[in-house]
């Protein structure tokens, strides 16, 4: 097999690893937030159970979490594995990585001094006016280059679906590079996942420059 | 037009009234009995060493601190009464009654100066236009013309302090407090807030500051507190204070003062 034939087949599988990279970005971003601010409950037993949750999903390997949510309803309720494996594929990165999100705007949440809080409770804000005009656009600034790091990795981590076989990039490049006894096939997903980033690099450089107005 | 013009003489009609407040941290009591009244149009000056309870009861005041028990009173209604808070409706509405200022500042780093000052009349309803022009007006008072499109983090401590002047006046406040408006500032800066605030004075803006500048609170103040420990220990004319205390505690702690 040519590279190029093997590069056009592995770019078959782009779409998909796309798929699962916007659609669980999608899904992770705004869930984090939900899951962060129940993690900052004042009821104990909201805020603990959403900590064992996070430590699971923290502790726990990404593969295992895919294969526990792709075949787990087999196994559970002998239920049939779905065709489309895009549908527990992304509910599996999402729970994850909104568990990752979720500690990162915790730790922005609360690096915003009491003050600003105080400021705004006098000045007549609402507690949802504060947390909308004040805390939270400080927050997103701050946690940036956080979410940056977590972004770049999503890109590289789409490869685990090869463990429930959703045909991305990687997994096909995985079946080539076993049937045609190859290594090339590795280095050209590593040229691709490098790129990707390369682009998100640049994307999310862009986003921080623009909420440098203020320091 | 605005408040520092519009507002009534000086007079002996109480805008605040304190009874019998107590304030405990983990049972370690901060305020304890705390009474005293502010008129309309006066200016009351808190001084004491650190930890005398001076800023918790601008606090308690502003209901930024929950106090264990006693009497609050805004405009002689009861926003606390024996210890109970009135109802949350209630007490937003004594909230439109005063405006603070703090020690840092506590500016929003992400609003222009304008948006800082605007936004707050903005969200209870006044008009776009309405609050810009008055910002602008403030902003000149304040003598900072010209900074509407800066940042926080473009101004100097002094300017941010007077923006923060600015942003509580905007709402047109009854009483306005001060926790220590200039300790965060070198001596140059302060005597430029310290100067903004004697001219609210000379306008009749009803204040209550909490300082540690004496030579301030005996020039500008109509009435002055002096706290230790919890407890008001000496009130009076800043002539009383300053030029005759009774108090053993009072004479000590204004010793470290005289020049």
């Amino acid at each position: 097999m040519s590279l190029l034939t093997m590069i056009l087949k592995m770019s078959e599988g782009l779409g998909k690893t796309c798929a699962i990279f916007f659609l669980t970005l999608w899904f992770s971003l705004p869930l984090g937030m939900i899951v962060a601010l129940l993690r900052m409950s004042k009821n104990k037993i909201i805020s603990s159970v959403i900590r064992f949750f996070i430590t699971v999903l923290r502790g726990t390997p990404l593969m295992l979490q895919l294969l526990a949510v792709t075949y787990g309803p087999y196994y559970l309720f002998h239920a049939n594995v779905s065709r489309n494996k895009l549908i527990p594929v992304v509910i599996a990165f999402s729970i994850n990585y909104a568990a990752y999100f979720a500690e990162i705007y915790r730790g922005g949440i609360e690096s915003i001094p009491k003050g600003q809080y105080e400021a705004a409770t006098v000045l007549g804000y609402s507690r949802f006016q504060t947390f909308m005009r004040i805390v939270l656009p400080q927050v997103i600034k701050r946690i940036m280059p956080s979410v940056t790091n977590e972004v770049v990795t999503l890109v590289k981590d789409t490869s685990m679906a090869f463990t429930v076989s959703y045909q991305e990039m990687f997994t096909i490049g995985k079946q080539i590079a076993n049937s045609q006894t190859s290594f090339t096939p590795f280095i050209v997903a590593g040229v691709f996942y490098y790129l990707f980033n390369f682009i998100v690099d640049r994307v999310m450089g862009r986003i921080e420059k623009r909420l440098n107005y203020y320091s | 037009m605005s408040a520092i013009t519009e507002n009534k003489a000086p007079g002996s009609v109480p805008i605040l009234e304190i009874r019998g407040l107590r304030k405990a941290f983990d049972r370690v009591p901060v305020l304890r009995d705390i009474s005293f009244t502010v008129n309309t149009g006066n200016v009351v000056t808190i001084i004491g060493p650190s930890g005398s309870g001076k800023s918790t009861l601008l606090r308690c005041a502003s209901f930024l601190e929950n106090a264990n028990d006693g009497d609050i009173l805004y405009d002689g209604q009861y926003a606390m009464k024996g210890g109970v808070y009135a109802p949350k409706k209630e007490l937003n509405r004594f909230r439109t009654l005063f405006g603070m200022v703090f020690q840092n500042f506590n500016l929003f780093p992400h609003y222009s100066v304008l948006k800082n000052i605007c936004e707050p009349p903005t969200l209870r309803g006044c008009d776009r236009e309405e609050a810009r022009e008055r910002a602008s007006e403030l902003l000149k008072k304040m003598g900072l013309e010209g900074k509407e499109n800066a940042y926080p983090c473009q101004l100097s401590g002094g300017q941010q302090q007077r923006v923060a002047i600015a942003r509580a006046l905007a709402l047109n406040p009854e009483i306005l407090y001060f926790d220590e408006p200039t300790s965060a500032l070198d001596p140059e800066l302060t005597g430029e807030v310290l100067k903004v605030i004697r001219q609210l004075a000379e306008d009749h803006m009803t204040m209550v500051v909490v300082t540690h500048e004496m030579s301030f609170a005996h020039a500008v103040s109509h009435q002055v507190i002096f706290m230790d420990g919890g407890y008001i220990m000496e009130e009076g004319s800043p002539e009383q204070i300053f030029e005759n205390p009774q108090q053993e505690r009072t004479k000590r702690f204004l010793s470290n003062y005289k020049k």
